[in-house]
């Protein structure tokens, strides 16, 4: 069985970050959207004012080996041990305080259904808990079927169905073209 | 009318407590505000704040009925994109009923894009708004808003209370 670490990521960890991000905008079809780069990922997130908190999943490099040769894999992944990420920051609802919010989660598809995921989400509940947060939030494509069923198997409410949420964007040129009035 | 948009001060948050369950009533939801003035004070005016905040004031001789010259609010703060960086997230614009459709709406949101842009280089902002509230969606929509809800098919979700519990305490141990 793999054994796996989850810890903090660290500065030396955003070459790895940026290909997570950008293997999870491929998977969503929107690559060609990813325009931060590792310097502005290095600024935004290890800075005096971090914009966000991320968390890593490791593997050690025998055990990488190990999943492929098992998983008879022709992959050839240059020796990456970082097969996963999530991404959170702290935002705030007036009526019940701080909150959290996961931003992006991915792990590498020849490293699913090992309780990465799983124990993620869990570590991330344990921060929020312990940071005082009232809850977790986070968006998903309704399309996403299998995410989505990963959520609702360990209890997250769907604000836009239940409540009526809706979630709406102001791209930069219409936030410019506001302030130019 | 003449009104003014500036950052909320530490001694506006009674005001801004009193508008926020003025809006969790228009919203149908006025049980679910939990927090307090003093909450709100903690966390809005600590050293690494949760939430900036901006409000709309009036000349004393231009007060509500029942006295308030503060008379709107913006609640946002940073968020992060991991495809193109720092973003705003707008979690509450309202103003008082007697006070609208005079551009204080416009005001306050106009303000919060033009923070964002200075201050952060935000490359867009977000912001929630309920189904039925269509005064709200359309005027959103009128200064270019899309709903993502509705293009992209974007669902809110959430775990709270027992849910979050239970996933927090089977969490590995280092």
């Amino acid at each position: 069985m793999a054994s796996f670490i989850l810890r903090r990521a660290e500065p030396k960890d955003v070459s790895d970050i940026l290909r997570l991000i950008k293997e999870l905008a491929k998977f969503e079809e929107m690559e060609e959207k990813v325009i931060l780069t590792e310097k502005e990922l290095l600024e935004d997130g290890f800075g005096d004012h971090p914009f966000y908190h991320c968390l890593v999943a490791e593997v050690p490099k025998e055990q990488k080996l190990f999943i492929l040769l098992k998983f008879n894999s022709r992959c050839s992944l240059p020796g990456y041990t970082v097969i996963g990420f999530a991404m959170y920051y702290f935002t705030y609802d007036p009526w019940i305080g701080k909150l959290l919010y996961l931003e992006d989660f991915f792990i590498m598809q020849e490293f699913r259904g090992l309780g990465i995921g799983s124990d993620i989400l869990k570590r991330l509940s344990e921060t929020a808990v312990k940071t005082r947060c009232s809850s977790m939030h986070f968006i998903v494509a309704e399309n996403n079927t299998k995410s989505i069923e990963f959520y609702k198997r360990r209890g997250a409410a769907d604000l836009s169905s239940e409540e009526g949420w809706r979630l709406f964007e102001i791209e930069k040129a219409d936030l410019l073209k506001m302030t130019s009035k | 009318m003449n009104f003014k948009i500036r950052a909320a001060s530490k001694e506006d948050c009674k005001d801004i407590s009193r508008m926020i369950m003025e809006l969790a009533v228009y919203e149908k939801m006025p049980d679910q505000v939990k927090i307090s003035h003093e909450e709100l004070q903690r966390d809005g005016f600590c050293q690494n704040p949760f939430f900036q905040c901006l409000v709309a004031e009036v000349p004393e001789e231009q007060k509500s009925k029942e006295g308030c010259t503060v008379v709107g609010y913006a609640l946002y703060f940073y968020t992060y994109s991991t495809w193109k960086g720092p973003t705003v997230f707008l979690e509450d614009l309202y103003v008082m009923p007697e006070f609208r459709g005079k551009g204080i709406g416009k005001g306050l949101l106009s303000k919060v894009a033009e923070v964002a842009k200075k201050k952060k280089q935000c490359v867009h902002l977000h912001l929630s708004v309920l189904d039925w509230n269509t005064p709200s969606r359309d005027f959103y929509a009128a200064k270019g808003a899309q709903d993502l809800t509705v293009t992209e098919g974007i669902h809110v979700l959430r775990f709270d209370g027992q849910n979050l519990d239970n996933l927090a305490n089977e969490a590995p141990k280092d």
